[in-house]
């Protein structure tokens, strides 16, 4: 059996590398195999690498406060590509300001991923949810 | 020794092309050099022709220069080995199928070009039923079919596979895609003409071109040369050809990798029908604030353009680039309605060489517009992009600026005698101040002017060194003449 393919990157106009190198070893580490797209990712980047490497799920990280334009519509255009069971996840400071966890999760979930994470949550506990939701998806 | 002489021929849509050339020591020397028309109908012929013309007036002149082979009563002119290649009845037809456009169909063109084909249509994600009667139309020599990386997508490839089966074709599928479902495609074809390679891109953003590149010479030898009408050829040459385009490419990096000063530079071959434009230059620099975005591009890249040409594609580049050559025009204080006229013309008669100063005028300015719209579309761009943590350079595509020299071959640019036309590939080509076009930035020119470049290419398999010191060797630079300044 081949290992879960995961696509992971950066969204947007975001330069923020050390986190997602730190994401590429972990997740690697814990078994998947990462197809990284690096920094200042598009979401059609995001896409055709999925829709390349039959990838299970899509990790988007945003670490500059504009994560709720750049995400808007990816799930939409997911399935536009025909990727009706991709897993979407987004982690990171998704907003400016001091707006409450709790409501950013709402929008995100909203605008159809599956799992939000702030940037204090444990990348353990993100790998067993991980693991979790694509044995549901694709049971 | 017969290996002291060494004849190449080079059977173009055009003309065919021959040359005698002596070997001494390591040193290749061109001895002369002949061209007749190329025999559509029957290509052997022109074959046959310019081979006699080149040994019965070049010969002798070897034989002057005392030719140890010759010595002993002079061996039989059959005993030269000839070398050959061919670019005849459109080329080696290849349609591309891939994945999405930006992923797999864009390395599967660039794989198809390398290997020294043409890409006559791409397709991505599902065929339909309309793309198979289109792929019936075209008749492709070879389909070369990829998508998905190695464990990837295989729900698109095996839909693909099946519809290809049903496929009324005499092109050979060449299966480069997801390894994993290899088998289950070449199943699911049995009983059509199947080759293999490994994927053209395992991971995403990781391309691998050589094994397609392979696979698809051997395709040409051994299956395509019979239905281009070369097997009389073979016959009488006693060798396999390669495809023109391929010649050429082996070459570039063989002169890239062999001549000392020659590791960056690009080659344009522009003709009647297409410009050619060859590129060996490490594709991205990186840098601090510069991120690469899209398909990390091969060190040598080749790309076509079917569009641009002199004659045959003299109206489709009159479309693509009128706007250039109306401002060409205009800063001249002349209109675009005899240029118009002009292209109406050669177009319809290709063979057509101006007689007048109006006509060669609007040579130049048509090859102008040739060499820089390939140059603009084989190069990247870099933009400058606002970002909250400050600004940062996107590089998308490949980075010509270290080329620092370029050679013009093909039937117009070999004749040339000013750097100008050349010069056009560095064209800034954008008015935005943000974006910069990766072109050559001020690179030396010259001409490649007894058009060697594709007859020592088929040379270069069994003499590499040779052939590319020889090739540089012949080039003539081009300078301004300027008064000193």
């Amino acid at each position: 059996m081949d290992s879960l393919r995961i696509v992971l990157g950066v969204i947007g106009a975001d330069c923020h590398s050390v986190g997602n190198k730190i994401l590429d070893a972990y997740f690697t580490e814990a078994g998947f195999h990462v197809v990284n797209l690096g920094v200042m990712v598009s979401q059609d980047e995001f896409l055709d690498a999925a829709v390349e490497s039959n990838a299970a799920a899509i990790l988007v990280s945003s670490l500059y406060g504009h994560g709720l334009i750049d995400c808007e519509g990816l799930r939409q255009k997911a399935l536009e590509r025909g990727l009706d069971k991709i897993l979407l996840y987004v982690g990171g400071h998704l907003v400016v300001g001091k707006t409450p966890f709790a409501e950013v999760e709402k929008k995100f979930k909203a605008m159809g991923f599956d799992r939000v994470f702030s940037s204090h949550d444990d990348l353990a506990e993100a790998v067993k949810l991980l693991r979790q939701d694509i044995e549901e998806r694709t049971r | 020794m017969s290996r002291d002489l060494l004849l190449s021929v080079d059977i173009g849509s055009t003309y065919t092309k021959g040359g005698l050339f002596s070997l001494e020591g390591e040193t290749l020397h061109l001895i002369g050099r002949e061209v007749v028309p190329t025999t559509v109908d029957d290509l052997g012929r022109g074959f046959s022709q310019v081979r006699a013309a080149v040994l019965s007036r070049h010969l002798n002149r070897g034989h002057n220069t005392n030719f140890r082979f010759l010595g002993a009563g002079g061996a039989p002119a059959q005993a030269i080995p000839v070398y050959w290649s061919s670019s005849a009845r459109g080329g080696l037809k290849i349609a591309a199928v891939g994945l999405t456009p930006d992923l797999t169909l864009s390395v599967a063109r660039m794989a198809a070009t390398s290997a020294g084909g043409k890409v006559v249509r791409a397709y991505s994600y599902e065929l339909t039923p309309e793309d198979l009667d289109d792929l019936r139309a075209i008749e492709p020599d070879i389909i070369l079919f990829t998508g998905g990386t190695d464990g990837g997508n295989s729900r698109v490839v095996l839909h693909n596979a099946a519809r290809l089966a049903g496929l009324v074709s005499p092109a050979i599928i060449l299966y480069a895609g997801n390894r994993k479902v290899r088998d289950q495609v070449v199943d699911l074809l049995r009983g059509r003409e199947v080759v293999t390679a490994a994927n053209v891109m395992p991971e995403v953003g990781t391309i691998d071109t050589e094994p397609v590149r392979d696979v698809i010479r051997r395709v040409f030898l051994e299956r395509i040369v019979d239905g281009k009408g070369l097997s009389s050829v073979v016959a009488e040459a006693g060798r396999e050809p390669l495809p023109t385009p391929l010649a050429v490419f082996e070459l570039v990096r063989t002169i890239a990798e062999r001549v000392p000063g020659w590791g960056d530079f690009a080659l344009i071959d522009m003709g009647g029908a297409t410009t050619d434009f060859y590129s060996h230059t490490k594709s991205f620099h990186g840098g601090d604030a510069v991120i690469l975005r899209g398909l990390l591009e091969p060190t040598l890249k080749r790309t076509v353009e079917g569009d641009l040409g002199l004659r045959v594609s003299a109206e489709a580049l009159f479309r693509s680039e009128a706007s250039f050559l109306e401002g060409r025009l205009r800063e001249a204080g002349t209109d675009i309605a005899p240029l118009r006229s002009y292209v109406e013309k050669v177009s319809r008669r290709t063979d057509h060489l101006p007689a007048d100063d109006e006509g060669r005028r609007f040579d130049r300015l048509l090859a102008a517009a040739c060499v820089r719209a390939a140059a603009l579309r084989h190069a990247g761009v870099l933009q400058r992009v606002f970002t909250p943590q400050g600004g940062f350079l996107v590089q998308r595509g490949k980075d010509l600026r270290q080329v620092g020299r370029i050679v013009g071959s093909g039937g117009y640019l070999a004749g040339e005698t000013r750097p100008d036309i050349l010069l056009e590939a560095c064209a800034p080509g954008a008015d935005d101040p943000d974006t910069r076009h990766l072109v050559p930035e001020a690179p030396a020119c010259y001409a490649d002017i007894d058009y060697l470049i594709p007859l020592l290419g088929n040379l270069a398999a069994d003499l590499p060194g040779e052939a590319a010191r020889a090739a540089v060797a012949g080039l003539v630079p081009l300078t301004l003449q300027t008064n000193g300044s």
